[in-house]
This record gives C-alpha cells, structure tokens and sequence, in this order.
C-alpha cells in the first residue's frame, strides 16, 4: 500500500516536471520529445493502474508513433517558437483554465474511489463480461473479448473513424505529393 | 543519412519489430494487445525504414498504391466478418456461426477482425507518414 502511494506520488511529480518542462522551453524539438516522454510516465500510470492494455495503446501511439509523425513534421516548421511577451490573451487564457480546473477539482470529489467493489461500473455489466468472457467467448483477455466481440460496433466506428481520417490527410497532402515527386524526378533527369 | 552504424542496426531490427507486431496482434486474446497496438509497431518497422534510410527506399519495399489498397482492405475486413454472420442468420458483427461451435466461431471472429483493425491502423500511419515526408509545404505557399 504504502509502496504504491510512493510509485503514484513518483509518477505524478515526474509529470507534472514535465509539464512545466514543455511549457518553458521554446526549441520545438524538446517540445516534441518531452510530450513524448509524458505519454510514457503516463502508461507508467496505467501500468500501476492494472491497465496493461491502455498502457500498451499509450507507450505505442503517445510515446512512439505521435512522436516520429510530430518529428516528420517538424522540418516545415520553425526550429523555436516565437517569445511572447504577457498581453491580455494570457489574462484569459489564464482565468480559463483556473476556473476549468476548478469544476474539474469539484467535480472530483464526486468520483468514487478508485478499485472500490461497490463502485457502479462494476455492478452493472462488468460481471457479465467476465463471466461471458470465460464462458461464451473462452478467452483470457477480457479487454479484447469487450473490445472486439461485447463492443464489436464501437471498435468498427474507431476502425472507420481511423480510416476516413487518413483517407482525409491523404486528399489534403498526397495531391501535392505526386505532383512534386514529378518535378523531382524531371530535375533528377 | 549515411551512417554505417544506425544502417546495419535498422537492417538487423527490421525483422523483429514486425515479429513483434504480429506476435501483440494475434496474442491480443491471451494477453495485452490487439489490432491497434500491433498496427501501430509494424507502422513504426516500416517508417524506422524510411528514416534511416530514405523515403525512396520505403516506398519500394512498401509501395503506395499498395498501400492505400490495404488501408481500404483492413476496415472492409471488419465489416465483412459482420455481413458474413449477418448472411448466415445472426445479428451483425456476432460471430457465433463463424465456427463449428460458438466459442470457434468467437474465436474466428474475433481474430479476423482485429487482423482488419490491424491493417488499417499501420497503413494509415505509413501513408501519414509518406504525405508529411514527401509533402514540400515551403513549395506550396511560393505558388
């Protein structure tokens, strides 16, 4: 118990360190490398969580292949952001996310604790899942049988939410892509 | 990029990233994993590839247009497995007719759609990362 308030307590510093890391530099490859590294506290997170499954999703997209595509993407951009000097914007910038924060901190207290029996979501469905899982589906893994079989809809709609979005990127950039290549290639010749 | 040293690394790793991606997507039932994760590490192989060595050289071993079909292919596949249950007399996407009993046919189900979800995710980061790396942003705005 106490060893696990100490990983938590760990974690959440290194975090918000990070956080405040990201917020003062202005070289936008630190930028990039340092949200990198806080996806990777935060699958350490999940792991302490028990959640290996999102923890996995969070170190392989969050941590790995945001950061190469955010790195592809950094030759067009400028190699440090611009400084800024205080102006009204940061007023309400500011008072934006203080309030935000607040209802977020107030709303918190309404939340039961965390790995409770008797919390709702493991009254309703989640024993017919467990029970289903074993029983109808005959895997171990829970999160895949609810991921691909209990909730077979929503995993098609991510599916195709994924794929209209690169069909989208690709009729926005691969347009100029072909067309460029041509040039390149009759310069080369 | 001309070193000899991250070259001979890429070329020795290639392999077992995308071992490894297969091994997370088709042991997704036993333990952590799936479609997505496995997607995304065999997407990394490939674009390690790209960096290491050069777009060009990419686009050989993984050529666009094939690209742009498996992307297509991977979400059809998810959508198939639940016509192929739809035709044969269960409700969409329930895969208990897929096999000779209904844990089989949970099985079959489950492992094909994944594989889908699997494709499409690696080759819509692969096209992704084709369109930031071949796309000459400075080049546009001139025109």
């Amino acid at each position: 118990m106490i060893g696990e308030i100490i990983i938590n307590a760990f974690l959440v510093t290194l975090m918000l360190t990070i956080a405040v890391f990201i917020i003062n530099t202005r070289k936008v490859i630190s930028t990039i490398l340092l949200t990198g590294t806080y996806s990777l506290v935060a699958a350490l997170m999940f792991v302490s969580l028990d959640a290996v499954d999102v923890a996995f999703t969070e170190a392989s997209v969050g941590a790995g292949i945001s950061t190469i595509l955010f790195l592809a993407a950094l030759s067009y951009l400028p190699k440090e952001e611009k400084e800024e000097k205080f102006n009204i914007k940061h007023i309400y910038a500011i008072c934006t996310c203080t309030i935000v924060a607040a209802l977020l901190i107030w709303a918190s207290y309404d939340l039961p604790l965390v790995g409770q029996l008797e919390n709702p979501v493991h009254q309703n469905l989640a024993q017919d899942f467990i029970e289903g899982s074993r029983n109808h589906i005959g895997i171990p893994n829970v999160v895949t049988s609810i991921l691909a079989s209990y909730r077979g809809y929503d995993t098609f709609g991510e599916t195709v939410v994924i794929y209209t979005a690169g069909i989208a990127v690709l009729v926005l950039l691969y347009d100029g892509v072909s067309k460029n290549s041509k040039i390149n290639k009759e310069k080369n010749k | 990029m001309d070193n000899l040293i991250l070259k001979v690394c890429t070329k020795v790793l290639f392999t077992p990233i995308i071992l490894f991606g297969l091994y997370v997507q088709f042991h997704g039932d036993f333990g952590p994993g799936g479609g997505f994760q496995a997607g995304v590490i065999v997407a990394a192989a490939f674009i390690l590839y790209a960096l290491v060595f050069s777009v060009e050289d990419c686009k050989v071993i993984m050529p666009p247009k094939l690209n742009f079909f498996l992307l297509a292919l991977g979400a059809f596949l998810y959508g198939f497995v639940g016509v192929i249950g739809l035709i044969l007399g269960d409700p969409y996407l329930s895969y208990d007719v897929l096999g000779s009993t209904k844990e089989a046919g949970q099985h079959v189900g489950i492992l094909l759609v994944e594989f889908g979800v699997g494709l499409t995710v690696c080759n819509v980061m692969i096209s992704l990362f084709y369109s930031f790396a071949d796309f000459d942003f400075g080049k546009k705005n001139n025109d």
